[in-house]
C-alpha cells in the first residue's frame, strides 16, 4: 500500500510521532501489567474455600473469669446443643479457626517420626462430629469423626489426636500415588508434631485460615482435629443457617448464647460475621488492588486515546490543502480515510513494539522488587491489541473529518 | 473534449448570492490549446475547477469527453481526475512532506499503479521538465520555477488526455515563465488538451485560442463593450504608471 511515502512524511513531523509512539509504549507497559496483576488478583479471591458459605456465619466467643477445662467444654457443648435446637439453624460446630480468618495454626506433618523436616505445613481446624454437616464438607473417602472420638485440649496441651480428617490436597500430597487417587493415604499414619495419627476420612476441599502469601504453601492442605479447644480466647462457632434463613439464625444465635450464659463477650464490631463479610474482609486488598488497577488502565487509555485525536486534528487541519491536493490528483475519500488509518497504525505499531520491551522491562523489575510472577505473553498480546483498537478508533473521527475536505481546497490561494 | 452549455454556479452564503458563473458555453476540442482571460473574479479558476471536477456546478450541462458528469459519483470522479485529467496551479501544490520523487507518485499510486511502472514513468516525467536531478530534493529546496516544473511533471506523470492550469506562470518571473510555457507547447505538441487560465496577453497570444472570461461568462471580444470597458481601464491603469 502506500506505506513507504507515509513513513517518509512523518520523518518531517519527528516531534508530534514521536511523542505519541512514547505515549503509547509507555500506556502499553502500564496496561499490560496492570491487567496481568488484576487477572491474579481476580483468580485469587475467585479461589474456592471448599465450604458452604451462602448460609454460614461465624460467632466469635471470648470467656470472661477463669473457668477450668472441663466447665468450660461442658459450657461450650450446651451452647452447640442449644444453636443446634434454633429453627433456623441447621447445623453448628466449634472450632480454633476457619478458612478465611486470616490467622489460626498450621503445624508440619511427617511420615516417620524421626523425619527432620516436615513433609508439609498444614492448617490444624479443630472439630467435632458436626463440622463435616457445618461447612458442608464433601467426604469423598473414609468416615467423619465419631462423637465418641471428640476430646478436650487447653491451649498448652499437647496435640496428640489418635485420628484425623484430611483434605484431598494434603492427602496427594503425603501420599503421591500414581493414578491420582486421594485414598492411597486413607488408614496411612502419619505424625502430627512427632504426634502418631492415623487419617480416617478424606474431604474433597478445605482451604486454610489464610490467603495471605505466608500461608500460600498449604493453601489447601489442612487437617480436622477431633477436639474442642478450651481456652479463654478463641472459640469460632461456625454455624450454618438452614436455606433463606441466614438472617433469622444470626438475629437468634447472641440472645441464645447469652441465654446459656452471660460470661462471655461477643464483641459488636466483629463477633458477629456473616461469611459473605468475612470473604470480603480477606480479599479486600486484592479486590483494592484490581480496582486500583483497573482504574489506572482506563484513564491512561482514555489520556492516550484523546492525545491521538488531538494530534490527528492538529495534523488534518494543518494539511487541509494537500489533502485537498490528493483529492485533486485522484485520491478517493477512501483513501485519505486510510492514509490517516495507516498513519496512526505505523505510528501505533512503533509504540507497541516499544511498549513491549518497556513492559517486560518493567515486569522484570516487579519481579525483583515485588516478587511478583513473571508477566504472561498473553497480556503483552491483549495490551498490543487494545492499544492498536485504542488507536484506530482515535483516529476515526478526524480521519472521517479528512475524508471529507473538498478538493477545491487545492485551488485555495493562500 | 469538455462542453459546457448554459452552465451556472452560484455561491450562496448566509446574506448573497454569488454568480461566479452564469450562462457559460466553451467548447474545447481534442487537442486545441486554448487560453483563458478575464479580469481577476470574472469566474475563470471557478471554471477550471468545475471543467477539472474538483467541483460540482448548480445549473446547465457539462459534457468531458462526451460524458455527462453531473451524475458521477465521487468515487468515479475521483478515478476521471486521476486518469484523464492534469492539474497546474498558480501555487504549485507540491505536497511540502515529500520530496520530489513522492511529490510526482502521488497520483501514480492512486490508480494501483505497479512499483517498477511507477518509476519508470517518474524518472521520465522528471527528465522532461529537467529535474531528475534533483529526485530526492523537498519542495522548499527547489525555486519557485523548478517546484512549478516539478508540478507539471506530477501532471505528466499520468499521461492525462487534458491538461488544466491555473496562471501556472503567475508565482514565476519572465523568463522562469517562458520555460515553463515551452514546456506546455511541447505537451500540447504531443496530443494533449490544455486549458490555461492566465493574466499575461504575452502567453495568451501563444495559445491557438483565447476564451474571454467577464462576470462569468464568456466573450465575444470584438462585440462586448464590457470588453472596451476593460480594455480602457487598463490602458488607463498602464497610463497612469
Ligand atoms: N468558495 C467561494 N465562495 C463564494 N464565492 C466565491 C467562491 N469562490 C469564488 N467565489 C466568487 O466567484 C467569483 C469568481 O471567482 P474566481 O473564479 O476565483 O475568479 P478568477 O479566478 O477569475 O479571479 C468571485 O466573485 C469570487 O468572489
Ligand atoms: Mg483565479
Amino acid at each position: 500500500m502506500q506505506i513507504k511515502p507515509i513513513l517518509s512524511a512523518l520523518r518531517q513531523h519527528k516531534a508530534g510521532t514521536v511523542l505519541i509512539a512514547m505515549q503509547i509504549a509507555l500506556t502499553l507497559a502500564i496496561v499490560c501489567n496492570a491487567l496481568f496483576i488484576i487477572q491474579q488478583r481476580l483468580a485469587h479471591l475467585s479461589e474456592p474455600s471448599g465450604i458452604d458459605e451462602t448460609h454460614l456465619f461465624v460467632v466469635e466467643n471470648q470467656w470472661v473469669g477463669k473457668p477450668s477445662p472441663d466447665q468450660l467444654d461442658a459450657q461450650i457443648r450446651a451452647d452447640l446443643s442449644a444453636l443446634r435446637q434454633l429453627s433456623s439453624v441447621q447445623d453448628a460446630s466449634v472450632s480454633n479457626s476457619y478458612p478465611l480468618h486470616g490467622g489460626g495454626w498450621d503445624d508440619g506433618l511427617k511420615l516417620k517420626p524421626d523425619q527432620a523436616n516436615a513433609t508439609t505445613e498444614a492448617a490444624i481446624y479443630f472439630a467435632d462430629e458436626h463440622m463435616l454437616a457445618t461447612l458442608g464438607l464433601k467426604l469423598i473417602a473414609g468416615r467423619n469423626f465419631r462423637a465418641d472420638e471428640i476430646g478436650h485440649m487447653g491451649i498448652r496441651d499437647a496435640l496428640a489426636p489418635p485420628v484425623i480428617v484430611i483434605t484431598k490436597a494434603l492427602a496427594e500430597k503425603l501420599f503421591p500415588s500414581v493414578d491420582g487417587h486421594a485414598n492411597a493415604a486413607l488408614g496411612k499414619t502419619v505424625y502430627l508434631m512427632s504426634n502418631r495419627t492415623t487419617i480416617i476420612g478424606i474431604v474433597d476441599q478445605l482451604q486454610s485460615q489464610s490467603v495471605a502469601r505466608w500461608a500460600a504453601d498449604f493453601a489447601h492442605r489442612s487437617v480436622l482435629v477431633p477436639l474442642r479447644l478450651v481456652s479463654p480466647q478463641g472459640t469460632y462457632y461456625l454455624i450454618q443457617a438452614k436455606p433463606g434463613q441466614l438472617d433469622a439464625a444470626m438475629h437468634a444465635a447472641e440472645p441464645t448464647l447469652l441465654a446459656q450464659s452471660r460470661k462471655r463477650v461477643i464483641s459488636d464490631k466483629d463477633g458477629l460475621l456473616s461469611f459473605a463479610e468475612v470473604r470480603a474482609h480477606a480479599y479486600d486488598s486484592d479486590y483494592g488492588m484490581a480496582v486500583l488497577m483497573g482504574i489506572v488502565c482506563v484513564v491512561l487509555l482514555a489520556i492516550t486515546a484523546a492525545g491521538i485525536v488531538g494530534l490527528t486534528s492538529f495534523w488534518v487541519g494543518q494539511r487541509r490543502r494537500q489533502i485537498g491536493v490528493r483529492r485533486a490528483l485522484g485520491a478517493t475519500r477512501r483513501d485519505i480515510l486510510s492514509y490517516f488509518m495507516t498513519e496512526n497504525l505505523l505510528i501505533s505499531s512503533g509504540g507497541a513494539l516499544l511498549g513491549v520491551l518497556l513492559a517486560v522491562t518493567m515486569n522484570l523489575w516487579l519481579v525483583i522488587r515485588f516478587e511478583m510472577q513473571h508477566l504472561s505473553l498473553l497480556y503483552v498480546f491483549i495490551g498490543v491489541a487494545i492499544l492498536l483498537l485504542l488507536g484506530q478508533c482515535a483516529v476515526l473521527a478526524p480521519a472521517m473529518r479528512a475524508a471529507q475536505v473538498s478538493p477545491v481546497e487545492a485551488t485555495r490561494t493562500v | 473534449m469538455l462542453k459546457m452549455t448554459h452552465l451556472s454556479k452560484v455561491y450562496r452564503t448566509e446574506v448573497v448570492e454569488t454568480y461566479a458563473l452564469r450562462d457559460f458555453n466553451i467548447d474545447v476540442k481534442e487537442g486545441e490549446f486554448v487560453a483563458v482571460t478575464g479580469p481577476s473574479g470574472s469566474g475563470k479558476t471557478t471554471f477550471l475547477t468545475i471543467a477539472g471536477l474538483l467541483e460540482t456546478f448548480t445549473g446547465g450541462e457539462y459534457h468531458l469527453d462526451g460524458v455527462e458528469v453531473s451524475h458521477l459519483n465521487d468515487n468515479a470522479r475521483s478515478k476521471i481526475r486521476n486518469e484523464k485529467i492534469g492539474f497546474i496551479f498558480q501555487a504549485f501544490n507540491l505536497i511540502p512532506d515529500l520530496n520530489v520523487f513522492d511529490n510526482v507518485e502521488v497520483p501514480l499510486r492512486y490508480r494501483g499503479m505497479k512499483s517498477a511502472e511507477r518509476k519508470k514513468r517518474i524518472m521520465e516525467s522528471l527528465e522532461r521538465v529537467g529535474l531528475a536531478s534533483r529526485a530526492k530534493h523537498y519542495p522548499a529546496e527547489l525555486s519557485g520555477g523548478q517546484q512549478q516544473r516539478v508540478a507539471i511533471a506530477r501532471a505528466l506523470a499520468g499521461s492525462p488526455r487534458l491538461l488544466l492550469a491555473d496562471e501556472p506562470t503567475g508565482n514565476l518571473d519572465t523568463q522562469m515563465a517562458r520555460s515553463v510555457l515551452e514546456l506546455l507547447e511541447e505537451i500540447h505538441r504531443e496530443g494533449a488538451t490544455i486549458v490555461m487560465v492566465t493574466h499575461d496577453p504575452e502567453l495568451a497570444a501563444r495559445a491557438q485560442r483565447n476564451v474571454h472570461v467577464i462576470d462569468g461568462q464568456v466573450v465575444d471580444l470584438a462585440e462586448d463593450p464590457r470588453f472596451h470597458a476593460h480594455v480602457a481601464q487598463v490602458a488607463e491603469a498602464t497610463h497612469g504608471r
